[in-house]
């Protein structure tokens, strides 16, 4: 399973540095199933922080209701604008990809 | 503060691919949309319940930051979540793209 995961990081670390260049200030990708950190820009504990709160605690949360208003609905993307950056959530079936930019 | 709902309502009107809009108070109920009751009191309650959690979320990762607004872009459409002081607006629209 993790190696599937790490396997996809290695295809697409071109597109990682793309997106690391642009304005962003980090990324974090984690496992859907066991919610690990497979790959950050940032320290660990912030990585797990972000992980545990924003992946699987919100975008499940926001999963949840757009199930329940349409079943057949579901999550693309979420972004969270705050004050000094925004979130882009992006959840997968295996995994979930998130950007501070 | 009902005229600023009806100014703010009459601003979405010029808008293209909008799907739906409420304007719903702090506990959840719509005081004004464009949508069918059920459904907006259903999404009203649903988005309620995000707003506080988002909230935290953000005061719980860094207690200086603050949540402004969340966008859900879903297969169908994208939802657009905006609190303010009073009250919290939800827009529903169609992607352009």
């Amino acid at each position: 399973m993790n190696r599937t995961l790490e396997d996809v990081i290695h295809k697409n670390i071109a597109n990682t540095e793309r997106i690391t260049a642009e304005n962003t200030l980090g990324y974090v990708v984690s496992d859907n199933i066991t919610g690990n950190v497979a790959a950050t820009s940032f320290d660990n504990t912030s990585a797990q922080g972000i992980v545990k709160h924003m992946n699987i605690l919100l975008a499940g949360l926001v999963q949840s209701a757009i199930r329940d208003i349409d079943p057949s609905n579901s999550v693309c993307y979420l972004r969270v604008l705050t004050r000094k950056f925004e979130y882009l959530v992006a959840p997968e079936e295996l995994f979930t990809i998130t950007v501070l930019q | 503060m009902s005229a600023e709902v009806e100014e703010m309502l009459k601003r979405f009107q010029g808008v293209k691919n909008i799907i739906g809009i409420i304007v719903s108070d702090y506990d959840g109920i719509p005081i004004k949309s464009t949508l069918e009751n059920q459904l907006a009191i259903h999404y009203a309650c649903h988005m309620h319940l995000l707003t506080e959690k988002a909230r935290q979320v953000i005061l719980d990762l860094d207690a200086t930051n603050e949540f402004i607004s969340m966008r859900m872009r879903t297969s169908y459409f994208e939802v657009i979540l905006m609190p303010s002081d009073n009250y919290f607006i939800v827009v529903i629209q169609n992607p352009s793209d």
